[in-house]
């Protein structure tokens, strides 16, 4: 276990990328001390902001408010990161495997372009989580999202594949243009969910407003909420899938692309 | 002053093929013997002239466009970094303005030719050439469907219309001109092409493409420009296009004209899925024809983005694609389209593609006349060329390739059959002295005495795409631009143009026209020549 | 998806019978558009000048340039997005939820109307202003009307252009684009240009406080941010270069008054369609111009020592 304490507040962003096991694990506590970050347009050593202890090991434990530490994670393929506080942009961007746990919250385009592995964040996260950059075709391609507080604008943007599950409120445009993979809303979201989506599934399990382009389909408990639901429940997130807890009304859109997306609204039992 | 020793020198102009001599250079010209200065050891290098790119898209409105259409481009760009002598920027498929004369400067190449610019934006495109660094630059000026010479080619108004030309060429600061799908960039602004040559333009009575294509050969002739029209030609990319070609070429005939990007005009078959190579044919033309030059245009595979003012066509490839699309009609003169693409070894219509562009080069027998281009960034970036130079000179490798395409592409093309290898001195020709004396550069790709001192020493090596692309030291206009993989002392081009012979009174007649169908004033339409950093001005005879 | 699909403004000028302004006013913000680009000139292809085009005004509120409109369309606020995706979804024939339209303030048989008439024109245009790209979905308003005039080229010829605001802002584009491939939102602090809108864009990275010094040419932030920016701004060296004393010039540490940019000062301005036009001057001014003080500027700092530079390379793909 490598821990870094944060133990001087950068006063602008610092970008840390090497904050990643897949560069420390092999690293003495001199080499991690001397790792390079980025202060602005200087160039400083990691120690200048963080004491350092362990050494050679893929997991990475981070302590102090890292809320202006951005690229945490960075590409990373295994082991794991624990992050106390809360932690700036980009964090887990790119991520290939491994797991990122976040005890506060997260700034904008957590798991940006990531192809595989897990990040957890227990508070609120900002906006394009698991995104694509601008002008990127996709966003995500894999791994799994999972946001215990509220979650901002573009939330799975672009993504193509992989599941985003949210416990919070989420802001506009959630799911835009997306084209594969599987959003969860447990406490719905503001405007535009879906907007412009080609493929994907958007699950919410409370009411959402809806764009005048998608059209209502049916009402179901489909199959594949059984494996989701089970899957998701088992890291905290419930889903109901029991033909007693209610029904999902689909809805299809969106007409403008046209898309052949769906987004599922919950719908309580009758009482 | 500056003496470069002991290399194998390749200077073809000259007629030295391979030869051990010094090359010596003294206040940024090549000299006859030099006293004192710096002296390079090049034992084990090869000496070549500088590179000269006589088509690209470099600088300029249509660039700039597709920079801004695909951020996701820029950010996959090499990223070049801010030092005390270097601007920072980014390369790759668009690369920004300082990035473009480093890669350039870095491959070898000191001259570049930007080949397609709208008077309405030149300004705009000097400015930009005016921030790419190091090597020296000439523009040539779009006119194959700025209206108001077509309309003067439809009323039959020859000579008014040459008087046009040249007051234009001389707004526009340009060293030539260009012309793209004649006919069909002015029936795009309704919405077509023009993809018959005897058949008249949409939005005119009587014009056709032929018309157009005649008249501007002619009145680049008459005009004296140092450079023949240069000609990228009606339904480029089309299956079946050698027709169109080979008629074009006929309307050319006493004519002295200039073929752009030939891969993309060479296409038999009825549609994509029939689509064959036609070099064969065209290459019998050219050798045939010395009238003629055209450069290769040639396609590899891989990512890269397409910008041509051939609005129509870019339409066509973004329905084809799904990819995104940018277009802009640039009122009164011409467009241009730009669609991100990618050509893949796997489909079949790229590999016929691929193989074309090196037949062109290895079917026309005679090296002065096809030259190294790859229309960038429309078939493949220019700094990937040391690839197809290394396609060039080793017909095992080449072979290698073809193993690896649709085996249909066997029965579509020839090149498996093409034993012919490049020599270094042919790739000298192609790269440098061929361009130049098309261009009517007669102090650029060569190193006799007097000739600009742009010079690329590479290191021998046994894989030709290795050693051309890095080269050891870079010499552009006497100055070490390039030493041991840095690039370093960044000085600033020259900018070739013409000032044509026209009747100062033609501007009588333009200003009226001007003011009723354009959008500003027509004092502002000329750009000042104090925009353009070094201008140099290269007769007219 | 995605693309532009555009034009020079002569192409406006020559041939458009059917024009939008979107979010837009531009009898009072763009005083000569009508009259030099739009509606009133009589074009090479529209010789009967105005009678020959239909004007459609689409706004939140009756300005003075409904008055010029042949067909105001009054939206409720916050609806753009909702409409412009309804437009593109009838543009290809699908269906819209009916009740869902009401909420925009317009009818479907109005917005139905819009996209008959939009297909049947020669020539469309839909210009685009601020009330478009600065309300609720920002950027992709922007999108939204871009992806209409692109798949409206599947029936005629039809183009979209953003009404640029004053100070030249498209020429900053421009260069900033040529210069180092974006647009705007460009950070350098790595050596090599970035780009990330939220991140990098101004008011966004000042509001956040992420900077520690400011230089600000020809713009006004501390008359329009939200307070946290102002506050910050107020807060750091910040140096203002502008003809005029500014509100950010009275919260920040230097003010150098420079002379006025088109007047006094040569250049080159690049127009909403992207056609640069020369600057003349015609007045001497006893200020230094912007170039010079920058020039000045980074003499003094090239004399500062040496920093280590934060220049390791992070690309996505290495």
């Amino acid at each position: 276990m490598i821990t870094l304490t944060l133990k001087e507040q950068p006063n602008v962003p610092l970008e840390a990328e090497m904050l990643s096991p897949d560069v420390m694990a092999a690293l003495t506590n001199d080499e991690i001390r001397a790792l390079p970050v980025y202060l602005g347009k200087r160039r400083r050593r990691l120690d200048d902001f963080f004491s350092v202890e362990g050494e050679k090991s893929d997991e990475l434990a981070i302590h102090g408010d890292v809320v202006k530490v951005k690229w945490i994670g960075r590409g990373m393929t295994r082991g794991r990161i624990t992050v106390a506080s809360s932690v700036g942009m980009h964090l887990g961007a790119h991520m290939k495997g491994g797991s990122i746990d976040v005890s506060g919250n997260a700034a904008d385009w957590a798991g940006a372009e990531m192809s595989g592995g897990v990040i957890r964040i227990r508070g609120n996260a900002g906006g394009q989580v698991g995104a694509a950059y601008r002008g990127s075709l996709s966003g995500m391609t894999d791994g799994t999202i999972l946001i215990d507080g509220t979650a901002g604008l573009e939330v799975g943007m672009r993504m193509k594949r992989g599941i985003i599950a949210v416990g919070g409120l989420v802001r506009d445009f959630a799911g835009l243009q997306m084209k594969g993979g599987t959003l969860v809303l447990r406490s719905g979201a503001e405007l535009r969910t879906g907007a412009w989506m080609v493929r994907g599934t958007i699950i919410s399990l409370k009411p959402i407003k809806l764009l005048p382009t998608f059209s209502y389909a049916s009402t179901y408990n489909p199959t594949f909420l059984r494996l989701y639901g089970r899957h998701l429940g088992a890291l905290g997130f419930t889903l109901p899938y029991e033909d007693g807890d209610g029904a999902y009304q689909r809805y299809s859109g969106d007409a403008c692309v046209p898309g052949k997306g769906e987004i599922l609204v919950w719908k309580p039992p009758a009482t | 002053m500056l003496r470069i020793t002991g290399g194998r020198v390749y200077d073809p102009a000259n007629g030295v093929d391979g030869v051990v001599k010094d090359v010596c250079i003294a206040d940024g010209r090549i000299v006859p013997q030099v006293e004192g200065g710096r002296t390079i050891d090049a034992t084990g290098l090869i000496v070549f002239p500088g590179g000269v790119d006589i088509h690209t898209h470099v600088a300029g409105a249509a660039l700039n466009f597709a920079r801004g259409l695909t951020p996701e481009n820029m950010r996959r760009g090499l990223p070049f970094v801010h030092t005390k002598d270097l601007r920072a920027g980014l390369g790759g498929v668009t690369p920004t303005t300082f990035a473009t004369g480093y890669l350039y400067a870095g491959m070898g190449w000191t001259t570049v030719n930007e080949a397609a610019v709208p008077i309405l934006s030149a300004r705009h495109t000097h400015e930009e050439l005016h921030d790419t660094p190091i090597v020296d630059k000439s523009c040539l000026v779009l006119m194959a469907n700025n209206e108001i010479v077509l309309d003067l080619l439809e009323a039959g108004e020859v000579e008014r219309a040459t008087h046009v030309v040249g007051w234009l060429i001389w707004a526009a600061k340009a060293y030539g001109v260009k012309a793209v799908n004649p006919g069909g960039v002015a029936a795009w602004k309704w919405g077509k092409d023009a993809k018959v040559l005897s058949g008249p333009i949409e939005g005119y009575s009587s014009l056709t493409p032929a018309a157009i294509i005649a008249g501007l050969a002619k009145i680049v002739d008459d005009l004296k420009l140092p450079h023949p029209l240069h000609l990228h030609c009606n339904n480029l990319g089309t299956p079946g296009n050698v027709s169109t070609t080979l008629e074009t070429l006929k309307i050319l005939e006493g004519h002295r004209a200039h073929l752009a990007h030939l891969q993309f005009h060479a296409y038999g078959g009825n549609d994509w899925g029939t689509i064959r190579s036609e070099a064969a044919v065209l290459a019998e033309y050219f050798n045939t024809h010395p009238n003629l030059t055209t450069d290769a245009g040639a396609m590899l595979f891989g990512d890269t983005v397409t910008i041509t003012a051939d609005g129509p066509l870019e339409h066509l490839l973004h329905q084809l694609s799904g990819r995104k699309w940018g277009n802009v009609d640039v009122e009164n003169e011409t467009g241009c389209g730009i669609v991100p693409h990618t050509y893949k070894p796997s489909k079949l219509v790229n590999a016929v593609q691929w193989a074309v562009g090196l037949e062109l080069l290895l079917l026309i027998n005679d090296p002065w006349r096809v030259f190294l281009t790859t229309d960038h960034p429309n078939g493949a970036c220019f700094w990937r060329y040391p690839e197809i130079i290394r396609l060039l000179m080793d017909a095992e490798f080449r072979k290698e390739q073809i193993k690896a395409l649709p085996p249909e592409t066997l029965n579509r093309t020839a090149l498996a059959d093409i034993d012919r290898q490049y020599t270094l001195s042919e790739i000298a020709i192609i790269s440098a002295a061929g361009p130049a004396r098309a261009l009517g550069l007669s102090q650029k790709g060569h190193l006799g005495v007097g000739a600009d001192a742009d010079v690329a020493l590479y290191e021998e090596h046994p894989d030709s795409g290795i050693l051309f692309e890095y080269p050891r030291y870079v010499i552009k206009g006497g100055d070490v631009v390039v030493e041991e993989g840095q690039l370093r002392n960044v000085s600033n081009g020259r900018q070739f143009l013409v000032h044509p012979a026209f009747d100062d009174q033609i501007e009588a007649y333009l200003r009226p026209l001007f003011q009723k169908v354009y959008t500003m004033s027509f004092d502002n339409y000329p750009v000042e020549i104090e925009r353009l950093q070094e201008p140099d001005i290269k007769p007219c005879a | 998806m995605g693309g532009k699909i555009t034009c020079t403004l002569g192409e406006v000028k020559n041939r458009a019978d059917f024009i939008v302004y979107w979010g837009g006013n531009p009898a009072e913000c763009h005083p000569r558009h009508f009259t030099k680009y739009t509606l009133t000139q009589k074009g090479k292809f529209v010789p009967e000048g105005r009678k020959g085009r239909t004007m459609v005004l689409v706004d939140i509120r009756e300005t003075l340039s409904a008055k010029a409109a042949d067909i105001f369309l009054q939206i409720r606020p916050g609806m753009d997005f909702e409409i412009l995706t309804i437009l593109r979804a009838l543009v290809k024939n699908q269906r819209v939820n009916a009740a869902a339209v009401a909420e925009t303030g317009l009818t479907l048989e109005q917005l139905q109307d819009v996209v008959d008439r939009m297909k049947r024109a020669k020539f469309g245009v839909i210009f685009f202003g601020m009330g478009l790209s600065m309300t609720r979905g920002k950027h992709m308003n922007s999108a939204g009307v871009l992806s209409l005039a692109a798949e409206l080229n599947e029936f005629t010829k039809f183009v979209c252009m953003p009404m640029r605001g004053h100070g030249n802002v498209t020429g900053s584009d421009m260069v900033l684009r040529w210069s180092t491939g974006y647009p705007f939102g460009v950070s350098l602090s790595r050596g090599y240009p970035r780009f990330n809108p939220g991140e990098f864009s101004t008011v966004d990275l000042i509001v956040r406080g992420d900077n520690d010094a400011a230089l600000i040419l020809g713009a006004d932030p501390g008359a329009t941010m939200p307070q946290p920016g102002i506050d910050h701004l107020a807060r750091i060296p910040t140096i203002v270069l502008d003809p005029k004393v500014t509100h950010t010039s009275r919260l920040a540490r230097v003010h150098i008054t420079t002379a006025v940019t088109g007047v006094s000062a040569p250049g080159t301005a690049y127009r909403m369609d992207e056609i640069p036009l020369p600057l003349r001057p015609i007045l001497a001014s006893p200020y230094p111009t912007d170039e010079e003080v920058v020039r000045r500027i980074r003499q003094a700092v090239a004399t500062k020592p040496a920093w280590a530079p934060a220049t390791h390379v992070t690309t996505p793909f290495s």
